[in-house]
């Protein structure tokens, strides 16, 4: 099936202190159409950015990507124009983010909020369009959806409010939905009834959704595939099942060790933490970023980039190490 | 859309922004009506009846020509308050404008726009307003367009910090992810957000702007005599301010009375627009 985004070699640089900072690194994936993909790793390693990339929402405009291609459903979309690519924002791309109760417009209700989507996008009368967005609160398991329509956001709670951003994000059925960190500031409960959410509309419409996150106990449950990036680059991409049972670089080792877990009985060790810090896009580094912090260095690590390396089954990282670190030790 | 009765239910709880808004309804009205209601002719000059005390003929006295204090408050009230809405309104305009520019627009534009505010705003704005009147020469018409020009600061300022702020706000960013342009999203997103302190200020800013106009009327820069202006009727008065105390007294009551009536109203004003408050 034709991948409904491949994203290839992908940079992007911001203006930093000392000149232009290279943000993103030779960033490579692609996603199939009802594909969940799971964009993981620790705050800084150009998640979000990205996420905003593909939207073409950089910062510095157009101008910040330094090459590579972002091709959505075969259509390139580096360098359209502003106006170009508002017709894809919203009605091909949607996105929905971290923070529910900033999302959301103080000022007005939820209908207008809603509507307004609707009506940028698709001709539509204001009343087809109050149908259409009562229909998509539905959508989303809400109960009462009129009543939540004439809603001003501060009178929803964080899962309402995460629901209705969906709801808005789904109500052009967009073919790729990137959500960034959707769950982060929800309680466990409301976390899952999300995740439910999102599975639901990649099973029932077939949109491919980016989910970006750092909780890998969330990103095992709900996606298909993983890629796992760190200081802009893509350290490992793979199947789920395989990135999580066997990991082939020592970074996505070690951010699995760093899961806490619930033991029956007795005390537990502390925490794994990985040692160190991501660091700083505006210096100058070379050889593997992540060498610094990792307990499998080599010299050569140092000098120069690591290769990427296939394990198979779609299953890359880009590691010296042979056959990746899933038998090695050293984190445990 | 806000209903009256939605108003009408927040301000029966506030006895203060009632009263503002009680004060500016009369004042108002009074302005309007003032040639239906007043006993006399702001300008007719009674000679024998000059500078009579308060009494049923005369509610508030006369004056040194005779002419009737209570009617002269009366017309004076549709001065003031012109004088008030309009320097505020064309204050805010201006200022909303280029408050915006240099908030969205940042970079050179917002540093030449701030370098300018910074300016005006760093002389005494009484000052740079006689200084004004007195290069354009006096009269109300130029009082006014000096005042004007000295509140234009504060809006550009407010403005430009509310978009600096608004800017970055989630719900502003998402909107560009749903396909909404620059126009949109000022439109929809960053003006209905500006409005609540817009409005506050400009309420609160009716009745400074009244004062400093009645200001420069008493120094004898903006409305002329015989203008029945309030600064202007108290100016003429400081020669019988101690044996008619009335002369006085009833103009700058009523400078008091709008200028209060505008505060307590500008205060209310973000309770009302306060969409928490609209509720149940």
């Amino acid at each position: 099936m034709e991948p409904i985004l491949q994203v290839s070699h992908l940079s992007v640089s911001l203006p930093g202190k000392n000149g232009p900072a290279p943000i993103l690194k030779d960033i490579s994936f692609s996603l199939k159409q009802g594909e969940i993909l799971g964009l993981v790793g620790e705050s800084g390693s150009g998640k979000s950015m990205t996420a905003f990339a593909v939207n073409q929402l950089l910062p510095g405009g157009g101008k910040s990507i330094t090459g590579g291609s972002v091709l959505f459903a075969g259509e390139e979309l580096t360098g359209k124009t502003e106006k170009q690519m508002q017709t894809f924002r919203g009605k091909d791309i949607a996105m929905i983010f971290q923070e529910p109760m900033t999302c959301l417009n103080p000022v007005f209700t939820v209908k207008r909020q809603m509507t307004d989507v609707i009506m940028i996008h698709e001709k539509r009368s204001r009343k087809e369009a109050e149908i259409q967005a009562a229909d998509m609160l539905k959508k989303v398991h809400i109960r009462d959806p009129e009543r939540t329509l004439s809603c001003y956001p501060y009178e929803l709670s964080g899962g309402m409010r995460q629901r209705v951003m969906i709801a808005i994000a789904l109500s052009c059925s967009p073919r790729l939905l990137i959500a960034d960190e959707p769950t982060t500031a929800l309680d466990v409960t409301v976390q899952a009834q999300i995740i439910f959410l999102l599975q639901e509309a990649c099973q029932e419409s077939g949109t491919g959704i980016i989910f970006i996150s750092h909780d890998l106990g969330v990103v095992s449950q709900l996606c298909s595939r993983i890629a796992v990036m760190y200081a802009g680059t893509m350290a490992e991409t793979g199947p789920a099942s395989e990135v999580l049972k066997a990991p082939g670089h020592p970074y996505t080792k070690a951010l699995l060790a760093a899961v806490p877990r619930f033991t029956s009985g007795g005390v537990r060790d502390r925490l794994y933490a990985i040692p160190g810090m991501v660091p700083d896009p505006s210096e100058i580094q070379r050889g593997c970023l992540f060498a610094p912090r990792c307990p499998h260095a080599m010299d050569i690590c140092r000098t120069e980039h690591p290769p990427i390396q296939n394990l198979g089954n779609q299953h890359q990282v880009s590691c010296f190490l042979e056959k990746g670190v899933s038998r090695g030790d050293g984190i445990s | 859309m806000m209903s009256l009765i939605k108003i009408w239910k927040i301000l029966r709880h506030n006895t203060l922004t009632l009263l503002g808004a009680g004060l500016v309804i009369l004042i108002v009205l009074m302005g309007l009506l003032s040639p239906l209601i007043s006993p006399y002719d702001p300008n007719l000059m009674n000679i024998p009846a000059r500078l009579q005390a308060p009494g049923w003929s005369h509610p508030f006295g006369t004056d040194e020509m005779g002419r009737d204090i209570l009617t002269r408050v009366m017309y004076g009230a549709r001065i003031s308050i012109t004088v008030g809405v309009s320097i505020v309104v064309i204050a805010a305009a201006v200022g909303c404008f280029f408050g915006s520019l240099s908030g969205y627009a940042g970079g050179k534009v917002d540093r030449g726009i701030m370098a300018v505010t910074d300016m005006v705003l760093s002389f005494p704005s009484m000052v740079l307003a006689l200084a004004l009147t007195a290069a354009l020469g006096p009269g109300l018409f130029n009082t006014m367009l000096a005042v004007c020009i000295v509140r234009i600061p504060l809006y550009v300022r407010l403005m430009r910090g509310q978009v600096l702020a608004l800017k970055e706000m989630q719900y502003v960013k998402a909107s560009r992810t749903f396909g909404a342009g620059p126009v949109w999203v000022v439109a929809r997103h960053i003006v209905p957000n500006c409005l609540t302190p817009l409005l506050v200020q400009m309420t609160l800013g009716v009745g400074d702007a009244i004062l400093i106009a009645s200001s420069m009327s008493f120094i004898g820069l903006g409305a002329q005599p015989p203008m029945p202006e309030w600064g202007a009727m108290i100016s003429t008065a400081r020669t019988y301010a101690i044996d008619q105390w009335w002369y006085a007294a009833f103009p700058g009551l009523f400078i008091l009375m709008t200028v209060m009536g505008f505060n307590l109203l500008g205060d209310g004003i973000r309770d009302i627009l306060d969409p928490r408050s609209v509720k149940n």
